[in-house]
Order: C-alpha cells, then structure tokens, then sequence
C-alpha cells in the first residue's frame, strides 16, 4: 500500500508541476510582451527560449502521466476526461508560444500609444490561463472550488475580449499605414485567442466536474 | 450412489458461484476497478475460505419451511432450485438463492403431502421485502455521508482512486468470506449426514475431516461458477441497472455487507442482548437482494433519474417468479425421479393416537376431549391429518401443529459414534454429550420422547418462563442441536 502510495504521489507531483510549466508559461508570456514593447528584444528571445523549454518539458511530462495512468489502469472512470485535460491545456503552452515566435519572426512596430491597452490585454489573456491551472488543480483535488474558478477564467476571457476590441479600434484609429494596421489586428487578435482557448478548455473542464461528482 | 446424489449439490454451487460473485464484484468489474480474473480470484479464495473455515451444518432456516427426509428428495429440490437459479442467470438476473430453494422446498412439501408452514414462509418472505429496502436505505445514506466526507477532506483524485481500491478488494474478501461461510450449508449441508468422504490424516497439517472435505468440494464448485458464467450477472449489478462509478460501486457494496452483518452477526445479537437493547433478528436475507436494493438507493439519493426502471421491473418480477418456477421444477422433477428412476424422495411419515400421544397432548395443555374421531388411529398423510383435526376440534393452527408434532413417529436410536464418524461432535458441550452417551443404545419413538429424557440432565433442559432473549437464545439453540440428532440418528421402523 505505501508503495503504491508512494508511486501514486509521485503522478501527484508530475500533474502539479505541469500545471506549474502552464502557470509559469502564462507569466512569461505577460513579461515577454513587457520586454517587447520596452525593445529589450534580447530579453524577449530569451524568454521565448525558456517557454520552447517549457513546451518540451509539458509534453514530456504529459506523455509520461498518460503512460502511467494506461499502464496502470488507474481512475478508469476518469482516465479520459483527465488526458484530454491534459492534452487541451498543453495546447494553451503551444498558443502562447506560436504567438511569441510570430512576434520574434514579424517583430511588428507597436507605437507607443498603444502599450497601456497592449499590456492590460495580455494581462487580462495571462490572467484567465492562471485561472484555468487553478480550475485544472481544483478538479483533481477539491471539486466544489472548480466552478469557481472557472467562472473567473470566463470573467478574463470576457475582459480580454472587449479590451482587444478596443485595441482594434484604436489600431485603425491611428494614422499608420494599412499594411501596419493589418499586422497589428493580426497580433491582437493572437494574444486574445489564448483567453478564447483557456475558455474553450474551462468549459470542458466543466463537464468533466460535473461527471465526477458524486 | 450419495456421490451421483452430489451432483444436485454441486451444481447448485456453480450456479451459486455465477450468480453471487455478480452481486459482490459486479460494480468493482464493471467499472474497471479490479480486473474480472482479479476479482475471481480473491473471491474464489475467500469463498473457499470461509466455507472451509466458518461452514455451517444443514441450512436451519430452510428447514423450518420443510424437512426434506430423504436424499433423493434433497438432491432433486437442490437440482430444481440450481436449474431454476441457471435459468435466471442466463437472462442475467439476479435472484436469490434461499427464495429459489425456498420454493423447490414447498413444491416437496406439496409432492409429500407435508405442511408448509406458512407462518415461517411469511417471515422468510418478508425479509424479502425488508433486505433490499434496507439496502437501499443504507446506500443513499452512505452516499450522502461520502459525498459529505468527500467535499470536505479534498483528497486527491489518484488517492481516492488507490483508497477505492484498496476497500473494494478488502469489502470484496470479506463479503466473499460471508457468503462462503453462509450458504455452504445451502449447497451442500443436505448431504452431511450422508456424507461419502472419510478423515484423512495430512502430514505436518493435522487431520482433514469428512465434513471439511465435502465443504471444500461445494466450495470448489462455487469457483468453477465463478470463473465460468459470473460475467453476466456482474453487468447487470455494474451497468445495466444504473450506470456505477467507482465510489457509488464502493457504496453499494459497504451497504450489503452492513446489511449482511446486521442481519447474520449472532455477536451484535449477543451484544444488544447483553446491553438491554431489543436484538434485531436473525434473518437470513439474500445478498442478491440487498445488492439491487442498494444500487437502486443510490440511483435514487442521486434524483432517480438515470435509473433503468425496465431492468428493475425485469428483476422484480424474476423474484416473485423465481420461486415459483423453482416450485414447479421441484414437483415435476420429484415425480420423475420417484417413478422413472424409482429413487426415494420422501421418506413416509406416519402420526398415531395411542395413549402415550393423547396423554403427552393433554400434559401440554391441549384440549383432547375433541380427539375422540382419531384415537386409535394412524395417519399416514400430514395434509389429511390437518384437515381431520380441523374438522373435529376447536383448535388454533398452532395447538394443530403441536398436535401433529406429538403423534408424528420418529424413531431415534442413540448411537454416538454415528455422530462423531460424520464431525457431529463438536456441536454438544460435554455434558451435553455425556448425557447422550449414557443413553446409548435406546430407541425413542416420537422426537419428544426423546427431548424430554435428555431435559432429565440439566445441560438439556429449556428454560421454562423465557423472560430474557438470552433465555430464547438458549432454548433455540437446544432446539437446534436436538434438530441435529433426530436427522442424523433416525431408524426407520421395521
């Protein structure tokens, strides 16, 4: 028994420290987009590195709790919804670093009027992947606080959404040219679809919850 | 001869096996807890186990519906009942296996011309009703109670998962140790006073006895049940009535097994006894039973909606047709094997009014001025003897069945070493047996001539005024040891 325990508690781990890669992915993201719009680009291809970093180590630990949870045959009521958890909120790691290598490849030019609303965008996208990695924790552990949280990543989500409408506005409000323009919608609308994917996620994590109450 | 009779025994046993390991492990297979080979094995073994370790003699319940005398008779009643049980497994239902033999039982009664005693049915019957409505009752409160539990100490979804597991198995061993221990003597305790099989000494192990010998072959049956045909039954436990998950199957199970305990432990009874507390009554009720009703309490402490109400429609009314099937199986098959096969299935009974009886009437406080029709008479029909007391005396059901009590002949000779060749021993303190040794030899024609020459020794005497359950649970179990020797040393007339 302390044995299985033991293993057990070690899977325990390996989820916790996925969720932690998510988490930390999500931060990044949020102070990369700082270093961009401050021109420290080498600061930014740094942090854009550490989430390619990131990516590899959720994938393998993804695939190594997959691998357990089979060979075992462990919750075989759960088994699917939790993989499918797991696999949709590795995607939100790979949106995040999908936008920066676009970022890192196009370097767009962002005037600087536009750095108070850039930011309070990605802030409110980082913030909904935050509470989406709290949802996941909660389902393994405590159920009733899932609805909670996931109600906060709709709340971010909601607030990206309209701060990246805002941020359209004033990208063709501005006096720039209309391929600029194009670029700069085409990079908004990025950071919002990682709130619009940690959404997607969170309501699946729902059903799940539901399915697993008792 | 007794090993072709054996065979009635052994198939009851592997219908058994098919059937009740579906109610133990049915929600743990089903959903994917333990693996089918997993959950056999630890059944098998506990099975064995309980049977081999805790088995008790001849069913005493059932006997009070019936006293099937003959072998023949035990051996076409147990294959009516196993035939009956197959039938219901096959359809994937899950009935119980003391309804079914209760009704092979009364279709003997009625081939023999013998009483049923319906007042014992009516109490057998209403555990029926009582086990799985208890069942059901302790379900959704476990479930309530674990979903309580469950919100508050936040335990991770692996660790429940490991803990499930954990007491799935543990609840499993023990359920399968019970059911073992239980009903061996439903499968084959009818064929312990004739058991075939001799001591055998086993170096460095000590000695296996006959009677363990014959319960490890019962036993051996239940597993071939078991690992064979149990698949059907666990699916409709696990999934065909309402969809289980792992902790709803735990429930279910640690509903049945409390309510197997309640109704099975004779320490709780002991304990309420000794505490002052009235006892709850020592019923045997059916795990198939109590099973459903559990998995249907959990279905409805969840809203009732998802359950399957065609499936439990189609076991309700497999229970109340289960007997019934198994009744006429019994009279037909009874007929068969006592004219085309010209096997003994009822031992004849005879009932005499000769001055001993009416005075042994009259000292029990029974009327015998209305007995003036049948003294000097001998019957040799229960059923006739009823109706012709009936009709000339005013006496209750009860006084009547006293009546044919005392003037049934039952010849006993008291031979102890019969007793001891088949492990009969140990059931008697010393005294007890002291007493029964010393008459040794001497031949009692009724069964209360017998009781009242052992009473002479006060190891065999009843309490008079029962004023405590202690006190009942004294005279009970006289009754039952009595039981044991007037089937054992019985000597037919010549």
């Amino acid at each position: 028994m302390a044995l299985i325990m033991k293993t057990t508690r070690f899977v325990e781990g390996q989820i916790d420290t996925f969720l932690d890669i998510v988490s930390d992915s999500a931060m990044m993201f949020q102070l990369a987009m700082e270093d961009y719009l401050l021109d420290r680009h080498e600061q930014f291809e740094m942090r854009l590195s550490q989430i390619r970093d990131n990516e590899h180590r959720a994938d393998d630990l993804r695939v190594s709790i997959e691998r357990f949870l089979y060979e075992r045959t462990l919750i075989p009521e759960n088994r699917g919804d939790v993989l499918a958890i797991l696999e949709n909120t590795d995607e939100v790691i790979d949106n995040i670093k999908d936008s920066m290598v676009q970022f890192s490849i196009e370097m767009p030019q962002i005037p600087e009027v536009m750095d108070d609303l850039w930011m309070q965008t990605t802030r409110a996208s980082v913030a909904s992947v935050e509470q989406l990695a709290f949802a996941v924790r909660s389902f393994f552990h405590d159920l009733a606080a899932v609805n909670n949280y996931i109600h906060k990543v709709h709340f971010f989500e909601r607030e990206a959404d309209q701060l990246g409408e805002k941020l359209r506005r004033l990208i063709f409000s501005l006096d720039i040219e209309l391929a600029q323009k194009s670029q700069l919608r085409f990079f908004a609308i990025h950071i919002e679809r990682i709130s619009d994917y940690a959404q997607a996620v969170s309501d699946r994590l729902s059903i799940y919850a539901i399915k697993r109450q008792l | 001869m007794v090993f072709i009779y054996l065979f009635s025994g052994l198939f009851l046993g592997w219908s058994f096996g098919a059937k009740d390991t579906g109610n133990i492990f049915g929600a743990a297979v089903e959903t994917k807890m333990i693996t089918f080979r997993k959950a056999a094995l630890i059944a098998a073994i506990f099975v064995t186990l309980g049977a081999v370790l805790d088995g008790s003699g001849p069913s005493q319940t059932l006997s009070r519906l019936g006293e099937v005398n003959a072998l023949g008779g035990a051996f076409t009643v147990a294959l009516a009942a196993a035939a009956t049980i197959t039938l219901m497994v096959r359809i994937g239902i899950p009935v119980a296996t003391s309804q079914t033999l209760a009704g092979a039982i009364i279709g003997w009664n009625y081939f023999a011309g013998r009483l049923t005693d319906y007042s014992s049915l009516a109490t057998i019957a209403g555990s029926w009703v009582l086990a799985p409505v208890l069942g059901a009752v302790f379900a959704a409160i476990l479930f309530f109670l674990f979903r309580a539990y469950l919100g508050r100490v936040k335990i991770h979804l692996l660790e429940q998962d490991v803990w499930t597991r954990f007491w799935l198995v543990i609840i499993g061993a023990f359920g399968a140790y019970s059911l073992g221990a239980n009903n061996i003597a439903n499968i084959v305790g009818v064929f312990v006073p004739v058991n075939p099989f001799r001591d055998v000494q086993i170096p460095f192990f000590g000695t296996l006895t006959g009677v363990t010998q014959l319960f490890l072959l019962g036993s051996a049956s239940i597993v071939v049940g078991i690992y064979t045909y149990s698949h059907k039954i666990m699916r409709t436990v696990g999934k065909n009535l309402f969809h289980l998950s792992p902790i709803t199957a735990l429930i279910a199970v640690l509903s049945e097994a409390i309510v197997l305990f309640i109704f099975s432990s004779k320490a709780l009874y002991g304990l309420l006894v000794k505490v002052g507390l009235p006892p709850i009554p020592l019923v045997p009720v059916s795990a198939s039973q109590i099973i459903v009703g559990s998995v249907l309490g959990i279905g409805l402490a969840k809203g009732g909606k998802n359950i399957r109400y065609n499936m439990l429609g189609k076991i309700l009314f497999a229970w109340i047709t289960a007997p019934v099937i198994a009744f006429f199986f019994s009279f037909v098959a009874l007929f068969i094997i006592q004219n085309v096969f010209e096997q003994t299935v009822n031992l004849e009974s005879h009932y005499v009014f000769d001055r001993y009886t009416i005075m042994q009437i009259k000292d029990s406080g029974l009327d015998s001025d209305h007995l003036s029709t049948v003294n000097g008479r001998v019957f040799d029909n229960e059923n006739v003897l009823y109706k012709q007391l009936k009709e000339s005396g005013n006496f209750t059901k009860e006084q009547l069945l006293q009546i044919i009590q005392i003037t049934q002949i039952h010849p006993t000779l008291i031979d102890t070493k019969i007793l001891e060749d088949q492990g009969l021993q140990v059931n008697f303190t010393q005294p007890q047996w002291d007493a029964l040794t010393r008459l040794n030899g001497r031949i009692f024609r009724h069964k209360w001539l017998l009781a009242a020459e052992l009473a002479k020794t006060p190891a065999w005497k009843k309490m008079q005024t029962v004023s405590k359950e202690a006190d009942e649970k004294h005279n009970s179990e006289l009754d039952s040891k009595l039981a044991i020797l007037y089937r054992n040393l019985y000597h037919p007339e010549k």
